[in-house]
């Protein structure tokens, strides 16, 4: 894991090739970005938290097929510390919030524009998941589409 | 071998291999060519080193031979380098991408870039080593690692802008480059229009189903060209949108100068074009016998020809005023 022994202190993690499965055991990179709400939020505020990192955009098929399973594991494992964060890559903030709200989602969902968050973890398609543990360091890194099994099977050693 | 020619060949050796650290990315040292000549002239300098330990060139001769040693230090080093050295590598990364290094056990950190920073195109490449040392290569500048010497070059690039009809922001991709979710395109590839060859680039915007060419043309290939619309005074991206089967929409070609927002084929598209910068790794001589082979030579060169040499008994005697 040559990688992995490389993301000092300005935490920014990436690789070409690799996909987000390489990022695991490396500080998990944070920018600062609008909410759908318009709230300036990151990553870095959820630190104490285990969050479950979850790239979409509204275009893809399987990111929109995931959410409610997303939804569901955040109402089971918020009481346990669980955070799941959800960040849209590229869309504006009325096309990802409508949806969001259409869809019935209660956890945060960031607008990266820039889509900063996607390059840095090496996303090579969307969905693309990672497990952040409470120290802010990436545990997993997934690509594609999760169930609900899946996603608790992820959460679970970083929530223990 | 004479003296004057194993001098010559002694500072053209050292000549030749310095000139690694000054123009490292030049193709030539790992050629054959670059071998032999540097293998010629340290059989010269060699030629000279074995006449002159026999004491064919006398005391300067003997002085000579730190000088000789140091230039063929110096040869075996470039020799070396030139031989052994892996060729240039150019390393061209989207921005926000870590790329590991294991030959410098290190890892270049490609800049994250917005608009305006591909505007100013002077971002810089951040190397970090294992020992947790930084170490930052400007554009344009260069700096050392052991044996190896890193360059920045700024490439062209452009950040693209792409929003719908309405004005709401669209997810850019890019399926084919360096990294799937980057609205920076790099220009990896070429195409020819009315015999100019540009830069080109494909992303797509998933959201309206579309796939963009963008063909990158400069100030002066954008004067030169017959393109309708080109602006002849800016940078400028020539933009080919595509549906999902690969056909050109209806409205889909046009142009978008640097800076400018343009609607093509149901997509408003706003290019902000200036440079990347792409990380090139070139094998120089190794720096510590580089140095001792330098000081010996300098050494050697004053010794023979700047110090005065120690008078025979003989001369001194024939320095003496005679009696009369």
């Amino acid at each position: 894991m040559l990688v992995g022994g490389y993301f000092g202190e300005r935490g920014q993690v990436a690789g070409p090739g690799g996909g987000p499965a390489m990022l695991a055991g490396a500080p998990a990179v944070s920018y600062s970005v609008k909410r759908v709400d318009g709230v300036v939020d990151s990553l870095d505020n959820y630190r104490g938290h285990v969050v479950l990192v979850n790239l979409w955009a509204t275009w893809c098929t399987p990111c929109r097929d995931e959410m409610p399973a997303l939804e569901n594991v955040y109402e089971r494992e918020r009481t346990r510390g669980l955070i799941v964060l959800g960040i849209d890559q590229g869309e504006s903030a009325t096309v990802a919030g409508a949806f969001a709200r259409h869809v019935g989602v209660h956890y945060p969902i960031l607008l990266d524009e820039e889509q900063r968050y996607g390059r840095a973890y090496a996303a090579i398609g969307l969905p693309t998941s990672l497990v952040v543990d409470r120290s802010g360091h990436i545990v997993r890194g997934i690509d594609g589409q999760l169930t609900l099994a899946q996603m608790r099977d992820a959460v679970e050693p970083a929530l223990r | 071998m004479t003296r004057s020619v194993a001098l010559v060949a002694a500072v053209g050796l050292a000549v030749a291999v310095f000139a690694q650290d000054f123009f490292p990315a030049w193709p030539g040292f790992h050629t054959w060519q670059y071998a032999g000549a540097a293998a010629i002239l340290m059989i010269a300098v060699a030629g000279y080193v074995g006449a002159a330990s026999k004491g064919k060139d006398g005391e300067r001769g003997y002085r000579l031979l730190l000088a000789m040693g140091g230039a063929l230090v110096i040869g075996m080093t470039g020799l070396a380098s030139g031989l052994l050295g892996a060729d240039t590598l150019t390393i061209a990364r989207a921005p926000g991408t870590v790329v590991p290094l294991p030959d410098l056990d290190a890892a270049a950190f490609f800049p994250n870039a917005d608009a305006p920073s591909i505007s100013q195109g002077d971002a810089e490449i951040l190397l970090r080593r294992r020992d947790g040392s930084t170490l930052s290569v400007p554009a344009h500048g260069r700096r050392f690692v052991g044996s190896f010497a890193l360059e920045v070059h700024p490439q062209t690039a452009a950040f693209i802008d792409a929003r719908d009809e309405r004005g709401d922001h669209l997810t850019v991709t890019q399926p084919t480059g360096t990294a799937f979710l980057s609205p920076v395109l790099l220009f990896p590839s070429s195409v020819q229009i009315q015999g100019q060859t540009l830069p080109a680039d494909t992303f797509a915007t998933p959201a309206v189903h579309r796939r963009v060419q963008a063909m990158y043309f400069s100030p002066t290939a954008g004067a030169s060209t017959r393109v309708h619309q080109m602006v002849g005074t800016r940078a400028a991206i020539l933009f080919a949108v595509d549906d999902e089967s690969g056909h050109l929409v209806n409205g889909g070609l046009g142009v978008a100068a640097d800076g400018s927002e343009a609607l093509i084929g149901g997509i408003q598209l706003r290019p902000a074009i200036g440079s990347y910068p792409a990380l090139v790794i070139s094998a120089v001589p190794a720096p510590l016998p580089l140095v001792i082979g330098g000081i010996g030579l300098l050494a050697g060169l004053v010794w023979a020809f700047a110090w005065p040499r120690a008078q025979t008994p003989s001369e001194l005697a024939s320095a003496l005023p005679r009696a009369t």
